[in-house]
């Protein structure tokens, strides 16, 4: 079933993009949505369970920021943990996709 | 869908959670379609780009629980737990249910029988002085502390065991949602060496 198989690699991708793109800049859930939605084509809506538990594991702490139109909003941004976290799991996908890469470019 | 009916089912599938968390995911949502609506979007595009409220409940439920065990290490939490990992619906779940039924079952019996025999070496030690049994009162006394204390040794080791079963749950309900997590962690500690 390669669809299952597609659904699962984004699923293990999408923690790794989104603690990439805080890493760059603070950000809040609608931006991080709409920024994966069109890049890796994953549900918007599964960014609010992954940003609960990235919050539960203490990797990113929010904090509102008054808006000029509307209510304030919630900002995501890394903690140290996640800091280090995504230090982590960057060099662990690099070395990951690179084996993967280099067997799928042995076969003809 | 609408936003309405949205929001309706995803209220339908967080029923049960605090409420406090249940106003913070609705906020959550709420705002995302007011972001949509002020990009452009209408509430029918975005409720599709967001997904089945209800598999979304689910995930957020499980999270939820699987938080409250990691807080209140209590039977309220180890319940809460238990049912994030049920409600996360997967079929080797289902199949791991008589399983973990079997379990449950045997600890319980366990349980009770740590009390019952609690409770008789109380009766022992009260009445038995009484009875005149063979070895006197100062026997019975000591039979009765010896019940008793065998029972709380048992009833210490069974807690021990059941903390123990509701943490392997809890990890194996974390893998359902987050299934190359295990893949890439044994890559990350042979990258650290």
């Amino acid at each position: 079933m390669p669809e299952a198989i597609e659904i699962q690699l984004k699923k293990g991708a999408l923690e790794l993009c989104v603690l990439a793109l805080l890493s760059q800049h603070e950000s809040y859930a609608y931006e991080i949505a709409s920024k994966l939605s069109d890049s890796i084509g994953m549900g918007e809506g599964t960014i609010y369970p992954l940003m609960r538990r990235l919050q539960n594991e203490r990797l990113v702490e929010t904090h509102l920021v008054e808006s000029s139109a509307g209510p304030s909003r919630k900002y995501y941004r890394l903690t140290e943990a996640g800091k280090a976290s995504f230090a982590s799991q960057k060099a662990a996908w690099a070395s990951f996709s690179g084996a993967v890469q280099g067997i799928l470019g042995g076969v003809k | 869908m609408t936003r309405q009916a949205f929001m309706t089912r995803l209220r339908e599938g967080l029923a049960g959670l605090p409420s406090q968390t249940v106003a913070d995911i609705v906020a959550d949502y709420e705002t995302h379609f007011a972001d949509g609506a002020a990009a452009g979007r209408s509430e029918e595009d975005v409720a599709a780009a967001l997904g089945d409220p209800g598999r979304l409940a689910r995930e957020l439920r499980a999270e939820a629980g699987l938080k409250a065990w990691e807080e209140n290490r209590n039977p309220s939490g180890a319940a809460a737990a238990v049912f994030a990992v049920l409600g996360l619906g997967a079929i080797d779940i289902l199949v791991l249910l008589p399983v973990l039924m079997g379990v449950a079952g045997a600890m319980f019996g366990i349980a009770v029988a740590v009390i019952a025999v609690f409770f008789a070496g109380g009766v022992v030690f009260a009445a038995g002085p009484f009875t005149g049994i063979p070895g006197g009162p100062a026997v019975a006394i000591l039979a009765g502390i010896g019940l008793m204390s065998g029972a709380a040794a048992l009833g210490a080791v069974l807690t021990i065991c059941t903390i123990g079963l509701v943490n392997a749950l809890v990890w194996y309900g974390r893998l359902h949602y987050r299934l190359l997590r295990p893949a890439l962690e044994p890559q990350t500690v042979g990258v650290a060496r």
